[in-house]
């Protein structure tokens, strides 16, 4: 077990400085889409603070509360982003194409396969904003980051990623069966727009929604207001690591019946 | 004018077409893009419930939300692929089979994409006006729907979609020098949701700032048609803001040209 986990490891670092070499190539086109990102969340940053600037608290929470929260939100985005990337070009064309047939002659899990073959650099930008924001609120929110509070930091950071890919593994595996399901990811993948401010803003549908059915609520306000207010930890940080249990499990026993359905392209 | 639409009319039918083909991944891609208005939508009752007074920097909630939902359509509407299709050509060489053919460059492109539009703009325009105009009469009581305001109003989303899409080719151009669009793609649609008011309204802005962005091509994209929907220009206003636009049109579409001369001139194609 430990021996097939270390020769995992040492493939997936292989594919990274492929993709690292991949990206010294074209330095200028990261170097854009890098700084697309970080213009992107400037100009969402810029519509908090015009907000911020004619209202002290929005829904209880301060200026610098919700910057916490909206970088918290940014940086599993980005972690998912940066190594699961591959499972939207599943979903948009590999099946449908056929091309996934390269994988099934590979001796390795195909999952596993598919997700290294990528390794996204862009997502930079985003984790660079994310972490920044919530370093820009240091000193500024009630927070202590005593060892066991760093520690349930990262396994909120670790589970919220997963809860991204979980549902982006679901979606995916659609499209053994029905060819292709890119539209599909698109739909659930954007529900993460309602992750990056507080849940109480959003009436109870919504909020059930985001909590239960697809939980992006656990990817940045439930955990980050543990951290913020301290309070309910088996609920703000047990619920994500539950979450992404469920979502990971299912994502890969879907996957797992779907190779086996999966009937490759006419041609 | 015969030749020119046997010409061209073949193409905007080949949109309509492909519409119609991809119509499920259409709604689909439909239903995320507006996910993001209603978390808006949200945000703003929040801060409307947070601040004191009625309005915010002029704007009640109806106000808001009106424009929330009239900018998705009107952004979704006049967003033009035309970079991706310029750009994709340039890089795979097919370009030169572009160039032997006798018809113009930018016009294929164009009206396979009006024809793809019209499609779309009957599948949001009809249901999200409808939706719009029945909520601001369930919170007003009183109609405001108006049909001259609504005729302007089409008439400067044609000019927002023909501008965005010579901008746009002129943006494909940068294909010249980039390998990946892409990531060139993200950075332009951030910069021109800031620039044009879809994302924040240039009403809200610094007043210096909204001197500047009244005058730049980006608020004729989107925030001139959403303003005159809601009825905030009176009509000498509406009639300066369309010169504007027309303007604007006229400047990229010679910039597209121009670009496209010198660029015929050095074009190299890799291993076409």
């Amino acid at each position: 077990m430990l021996k097939k986990l270390r020769r995992a490891l040492k493939m997936h670092r292989i594919f990274i400085a492929q993709d690292l070499k991949k990206l010294m190539e074209y330095k200028l086109d990261f170097l854009t889409g890098a700084l697309g990102f970080i213009v992107y969340q400037t100009v969402n940053l810029l519509f908090l603070w015009i907000i911020f600037s004619s209202i002290p608290q929005l829904e209880g929470f301060s200026y610098d509360e919700i910057l916490f929260i909206y970088g918290f939100s940014l940086i599993p985005k980005a972690i998912d982003h940066m190594f699961f990337d591959h499972l939207w070009n599943i979903g948009y064309w590999y099946i449908a194409k056929g091309e996934f047939d390269k994988y099934l002659t590979r001796p390795l899990n195909t999952y596993f396969t598919v997700v290294v073959e990528k390794f996204q650099v862009d997502a930079i930008g985003e984790l660079v904003v994310g972490i920044a924001l919530m370093a820009s609120t240091v000193g500024k929110v009630n927070i202590h980051w005593s060892g066991l509070n760093v520690l349930l930091f990262i396994v909120a950071v670790i589970a919220a990623t997963l809860i991204y890919t979980g549902i982006k593994t679901i979606t995916a595996a659609i499209a053994f069966w029905t060819k292709r399901s890119g539209q599909v990811i698109q739909v659930f993948y954007m529900m993460n727009e309602f992750a990056k401010y507080p849940a109480t803003i959003y009436n109870n549908a919504v909020k059930f929604l985001i909590t239960y059915i697809i939980p992006f609520a656990f990817t940045a306000f439930y955990p980050a207001s543990y951290f913020l207010r301290g309070d309910n930890p088996l609920f703000n940080i047990g619920g994500p690591v539950l979450a992404a249990a469920v979502l990971m499990t299912a994502g890969l026993l879907l996957w797992n019946k779907g190779v086996k359905a999966y009937e490759s392209a006419g041609s | 004018m015969r030749r020119f639409l046997r010409i061209y009319l073949p193409f905007c039918k080949m949109g309509v077409q492909q519409m119609l083909a991809y119509r499920f991944n259409f709604i689909f891609f439909l239903v995320g893009e507006m996910l993001s208005s209603v978390v808006m939508y949200f945000v703003w009752l929040a801060v409307f419930n947070s601040s004191e007074g009625e309005t915010f920097m002029g704007f009640s909630m109806t106000d808001m939300t009106v424009y929330l939902f009239v900018s998705f359509a009107v952004g979704y509407l006049t967003y033009s692929e035309g970079s991706y299709a310029v750009a994709e050509e340039i890089r795979d060489g097919s370009i030169a089979m572009r160039m032997i053919k006798p018809v113009r460059f930018d016009l294929p492109f164009l009206f396979q994409e009006i024809g793809s539009r019209s499609v779309t703009a009957l599948i949001v325009i009809v249901p999200i006006c409808t939706l719009v105009e029945v909520y601001r009469f369930a919170v007003t009581g009183a109609v405001v729907f108006n049909i001259v305001n609504f005729l302007l109003f089409l008439l400067s989303l044609v000019i927002a979609y023909l501008l965005s899409f010579y901008i746009n080719v002129c943006y494909g151009f940068m294909a010249f020098f980039l390998k990946n669009l892409w990531g060139a793609n993200v950075l332009k649609d951030a910069i021109i949701s800031f620039l044009s008011g879809s994302k924040i309204p240039i009403a809200f802005m610094p007043a210096a700032l909204q001197t500047v962005l009244n005058f730049l091509p980006f608020s004729s994209l989107s925030y001139t048609p959403v303003m005159i929907y809601m009825g905030m220009y009176d009509l000498v206003t509406i009639v300066q803001k369309l010169t504007l636009q027309l303007f604007w049109l006229a400047a990229f579409w010679g910039l597209s040209k121009l670009i496209w001369l010198q660029a015929t001139k050095r074009l190299c194609v890799q291993g076409g």
